[in-house]
């Protein structure tokens, strides 16, 4: 019996502690099936004989503790690394469920059975720090994956303040979901698992129910007041759910960050929004770990600035993160635009018939978002911010800037040069139906119900073309613009 | 495949031609005729596929891949690791066979798979032993004895190190350093008492077998008696220096009393120093070691200093046991010399009747003393106390693990750290890959989980073709009190893994259900034969006998204006005439669907206004005096089972 292969398909066999990186190109798709062995991808084990489908330039690694065999159809990059961080956040994981587990014993009111007793009960609440392209949602990814896979019903909170990557939602949000089962990876477009639908799901991760805030821009530096003020808003309602649930809150949280709070720039400006931006989160989330990923320099900032008042660990990146450019990026946020009307949707490789995406069968995540004609007064949309805002380092000290950043602006469709057509709205969570606790920037304070797309407008019937994730009436509702645009090509 | 038909192999015979007395060593076949042409990736599969068969302890399949292992020596390194991934990965009911076939390929094909085996064996013997259950320990403790001598020339099958390593694992002793000069007969450290019943066990069930044997044998029926004696005594309890001698003579005694290893021959019976495979022996597989005189000395057996690479060749070295043990055990242990030796017998009979004189035993057989109240306590716990059991043994482990949280303490690599994302959790989902625990919680939870998938599976076909939509994101006061707090109750090891908020409001449904289908109307006297039909489905109402009440009664029934409804039927009919989202979110969840309006309603810091009596459902509907009450004020009795309200703030969310 001469052996009898697929034709695109090739078995690579893994040492113990190394991994396989692929890199797929636009357009194309891969498989893989673990033959033999054990193996996970980012920390979400995988099912042996099970053919796993990535797609959307997918750049992901499959990695082995004690060896494996895999098979795969052909990507575009492949290689096998030895070196790989994974024993250092391995490790980290033990550390933090160390902590949970002093924080679940202080909740029942049980001694701790080491001898390390003055440590303290706080559960890890983690802040993950690094440069651009140093695969902090990686490392998110791992921790947040390992945990759920102890086995104790962990559920930790998740949160993304990475606005240029948007978690569940959009790009430009920023949210937070408390996971349960690991973490699936098919796409870049769905990083974090999905965001729940109406389909039936096997994975508790791909129906997920985070909390969204709209920020509304990849920047942070665009307007940080803004976003300072959501993540405290998101950061309110975390201590508020956990007051309420005491053992859930044992399991932690892990903020996922911009790489633009890790950046070195020059301008003072710059450097000063980032110490509140990342000020904020520690305020938010009561953060008591940092984790700085690769980066000495922001690691002695830190040391130097919160050292003091908690743990700041410095991690290495992996090896296997890829220079992510510019104009990738763009194409990533096409991709979770198009995911979060239309589904995750990846052509399997030829010869492949069936196979799980994120963990569910090829067709469960298909969705038909709704197309619906509405008048221009059904609806009010706002900007916040003047458009054309001069830098807040161009005002005198004291000036009125303050309230002109979080200040809402009503836009009207029927202006011309509105700049709705095919922006991207969110949709935010009616007002509060009591009068008396009206005030002037309560949408700022709203959360986001769902994201909308004006495909068109008919300026002279006043009506315009709106594609929603789903069906409703959007009559008397409220919707923030930002700076994305979409386009269903 | 020849090579083992001609032999009648299939019962019992490992060796076929090349264990004869005159070939001397184990020999690969000169020229094995290969059923099929195999490259190495092609014997990796095939025999990875094989063993994913072996789920039982079934005498053919070991049988079978011990066969094909002794075929395609040259591929041992790759059988070894196969093996080795086997037992790693199949949850503990299934290591037992795993270990078994171990044991009978390095048995009967000792060079090379023994020395291929040696590396991993001791991490992978205690790794099992540790997650196994009681009546499987001792299995492998069984199987475990047999290794003292499985090897060549009745040497340790896997060397000393290994041997005494795995003992002490499995029985204590000198914590961690494993001196292998000291050998297990070692007389320092502490013996637990579980070594000591075990290995009488060991030597229970040699004499058993020879008393099957030869029914007649009075000297075996006589130590039988005693052993059965000492193992009362034993399990009673004495000191550590009883323990320390019946050892001692236990070992002298099985050890002469055990029959040489046996020539393979179809016809041989079951050697008495085989772990028994599903309940049958299996044959010795060894030439005798006088076949070894005449060959000069055999080969030589490894001692791996430390853990050997696969490929590394360990070293080799020559360990004279004997030499190891007391002298008094010399004279019974050589191998080429196995005497049925009277000294052990009468050793064992003196130290029963020192132990009787001193008063520890009475003649009666029944331990006196303080050994009475030191009874074995094995009862078995609650799966609750199970669960908390097992949370609180992770819990244990974890703290004991010496990781720093700092950028130095966690650089230092620590793969057995890997137990507790894998071995921990044996029993894995063929589905999505999630693990559970092994034992009776885990089970449970697994079932629910294949539950699970079942249901989303179905209703996955069903929805085939209907258009699915992203949901609206939830609202902050949903947010926060998740719902799946709700049904998880107290405890977090409970083993419920909330799904989602969609799955736990349907868990309220359900219940919600199950409540109106419980209600009933006593059938008046006389009307038993009488059909009655509900008003609003117009099917008929089921009567039922009701053996407590001594009563006819109509099955989820409720009585309006003197007309009978369905209590399911009633309670929608008032639903969708007074409040329409009761019913719309029955429909919804039914469907699996999220559609409808986005109202998903954000009232922050804003307390319930309204009254719904639900604790867990402060509720964000919008209208103040919802229709709710509505309900419940018009009709009283639905009141009381409208108890566990529906809940209003899931139906913000779904609707
Ligand atoms: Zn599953
Ligand atoms: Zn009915």
């Amino acid at each position: 019996m001469e052996n009898e292969k697929k034709t695109d398909s090739r078995e690579w066999e893994l040492d113990a502690e190394t991994e396989y990186r692929f890199e797929l190109d636009p357009g194309t798709s891969l498989a893989i099936k673990l033959v033999q062995g054990q193996a996970e991808v980012f920390g979400t084990e995988l099912a042996e004989g099970k053919q796993y489908l990535f797609g959307s330039e997918c750049k992901a690694s499959v990695f082995t503790w004690q060896g494996c065999v895999l098979e795969i159809s052909h990507p575009s990059t492949e290689y096998v690394s030895e070196e790989t961080p994974m024993a250092t956040y391995a490790n980290l994981h033990i550390a933090f469920e160390q902590m949970r587990v002093r924080a679940l014993n202080a909740v029942h009111g049980s001694p701790n059975s080491d001898d390390d007793s003055d440590a303290n009960a706080e559960p890890p609440r983690v802040l993950v720090l690094g440069p651009e392209n140093s695969g902090k949602t990686t490392v998110c990814k791992i921790l947040t994956n390992y945990a759920v896979r102890a086995g104790q019903d962990w559920s930790p909170l998740l949160v993304n303040v990475d606005t240029s990557e948007g978690g569940w939602s959009c790009p430009g949000a920023i949210s937070a979901a408390p996971v349960h089962s690991p973490l699936p990876t098919c796409s870049p477009a769905n990083p974090l698992g999905s965001a729940a639908t109406s389909a039936p799901t096997a994975l508790s991760s791909n129906a997920l129910l985070p909390l969204v805030y709209w920020y509304g821009h990849t920047e942070t530096k665009r307007n940080p007041l803004l976003l300072d003020r959501l993540i405290r808003n998101l950061g309110d309602n975390v201590r508020e759910k956990y007051d309420a649930d005491p053992e859930g809150r044992a399991s932690g949280i892990i903020v996922d960050t911009p790489s633009s709070f890790a950046s070195s720039s020059s301008s003072s400006s710059s450097s000063d929004h980032r110490h509140t931006l990342i000020k904020s989160c520690v305020d938010a989330f009561g953060i008591n770990v940092i984790l700085v990923v690769g980066h000495e320099k922001l690691n002695v900032e830190m040391q130097r600035t919160y050292g003091s008042r908690l743990s700041v660990v410095k991690i290495p990146k992996s090896g296997g993160v890829v220079e992510l450019d510019h104009s990738y990026r763009e194409r990533v946020h096409n991709y979770q635009l198009r995911t979060y009307m239309y589904g995750q949707v990846i052509e399997a490789p030829p010869g492949i018939s069936s196979a799980t995406l994120g963990g569910e069968t090829m067709t469960d995540l298909v969705l038909s978002p709704s197309s619906v004609v509405i008048g221009f007064d059904d609806l009010t949309i706002y900007r916040i911010g003047e458009e054309s805002m001069a830098p807040s380092s161009a005002l005198p000290i004291g000036g009125t800037r303050i309230l002109s950043e979080m200040q809402p602006v009503l836009i009207d469709p029927a202006q011309s040069g509105s700049g709705l057509l095919n922006a991207v709205l969110a949709l935010l969570a009616p007002l509060n139906p009591n009068d008396s606790e009206r005030y002037d920037e309560e949408i700022l304070d709203l959360n986001v119900t769902g994201f909308l797309i004006i495909t068109s407008l008919d300026i002279q019937s006043r009506k315009m073309t709106i594609l929603a994730p789903n069906q409703g009436s959007f009559a008397g509702r409220t919707a923030v613009v930002g700076s994305f645009e979409w386009q269903d090509q | 495949m020849s090579l083992y038909s001609q032999n009648g192999y299939g019962h019992m015979s490992y060796g076929g031609p090349s264990y004869t007395q005159t070939s001397g060593y184990y020999q690969p076949p000169a020229a094995p005729a290969p059923f099929y042409h195999v490259d190495p990736n092609t014997f990796r599969r095939d025999y990875a596929s094989r063993l994913a068969e072996l789920t039982i302890n079934s005498r053919p399949i070991i049988q079978s891949l011990s066969m094909i292992a002794q075929e395609y020596t040259r591929f041992s390194e790759i059988v070894a690791q196969c093996l080795e991934a086997h037992i790693r990965r199949v949850p503990h009911w299934m290591k037992l066979p795993g270990l078994y076939l171990l044991d009978a390929i390095s048995k009967n094909v000792f060079e090379p798979y023994a020395r291929e085996f040696a590396p991993y064996v001791i991490p992978l013997f205690l790794e099992a032993y540790r997650e196994v259950d009681q009546n499987t320990r001792s299995k492998m403790e069984e199987m475990l004895l047999t290794w003292r001598t499985g090897g060549a020339n009745g040497k340790e099958l896997f060397g000393v190190v290994p041997q005494v390593t795995i003992e002490r694992g499995v029985w204590g002793g000198d914590s961690g350093q494993a001196d292998p000069t000291s050998g297990f007969y070692s007389g320092s450290g502490q013996i637990s008492k579980s070594q000591v019943l075990s290995e009488l066990e060991f030597t229970l069930g040699q004499k058993e077998r020879a008393l099957q044997a030869n029914p007649y044998d009075n000297v075996s029926q006589n130590h039988l008696n005693v052993l059965q004696q000492l193992r009362k005594l034993v399990e009673a309890g004495v000191s550590q220096d009883e323990l320390r001698q019946i050892l001692n003579q236990l070992r002298s005694f099985s050890q002469s009393t055990a029959p040489p290893p046996l020539a393979p021959a179809p016809t041989s019976t079951p050697a008495s120093t085989s772990p028994s495979y599903n309940g049958s022996l299996y044959p010795r597989p060894y030439p005798p070691p006088a076949s070894y005189s005449n060959q000069g000395p055999p080969p030589g057996f490894p001692v791996p200093t430390d853990r050997p690479s696969y490929l590394q060749q360990p070293k080799t070295e020559q360990v004279n046991i004997t030499s190891l043990l007391p002298s008094s055990q010399l004279a019974s242990s050589s191998p080429s010399a196995p005497v049925h030796s009277a000294a052990p017998i009468s050793n064992i009979t003196n130290l029963y009747n020192a132990l009787l004189k001193a008063g520890v035993v009475s003649a009666s057989a029944t331990p006196t003393g303080a050994g009475e109240t030191a009874k074995v306590d094995e009862s078995k716990p609650e799966p609750v106390d199970l669960a908390k059991t097992t949370s609180r043994e992770y819990r244990r482990t974890i703290l004991s693990q010496k990781v720093k949280l700092s950028s130095a303490g966690i650089t230092k690599t620590r793969p057995e750290l890997i137990h507790f994302l894998y071995d921990r959790l044996p029993v894995q989902c063929k589905q999505c890959g999630i693990r559970f625990a092994d034992n009776s919680v885990g089970k449970k939870e697994m079932q629910d989980h294949l539950d699970m998938h079942f249901r989303q599976n179905r209703k996955a076909s069903q929805n085939t073709g209907r258009g699915h939509s992203r949901s609206w994101f939830i609202g902050v006061d949903d947010w926060i009190h998740d719902v799946s707090v709700d049904v998880k109750g107290k405890g977090r090891t409970d083993g419920h893994r909330p799904l989602n908020a969609k799955a736990a409001a349907a868990a309220m449904i359900a219940k919600r259900d199950a409540e109106l289908r419980a209600l009933y109307v006593v059938v008046p006297p006389g009307d038993e034969a009488k059909p009655v039909s509900c008003p609003i489905c117009k099917e008929t109402i089921k009567s039922e006998f009701l053996e407590d009440d001594e009563d006819w009664v109509w099955k989820n029934a409720t009585k309006k204006d003197d007309r009978i409804y369905h209590a399911t039927c009633h309670a929608e009919a008032v639903a969708s005439t007074n409040n329409l989202l009761a019913a719309r979110l029955r429909n919804e969840l039914a469907s699996g669907s999220r559609g409808g309006t986005p109202e998903v309603h954000s009232s922050r810091s804003t307390p319930p206004k309204h009254g719904v009596r639900s604790s867990h459902s402060p509720s964000p509907q919008s209208k103040p005096g919802g229709t709710k009450r509505k309900v419940e004020n018009e009709d009283a009795s639905l009141n009381a089972e409208a108890d566990g309200s529906p809940p209003m703030k899931k139906l913000a969310l779904e609707s």
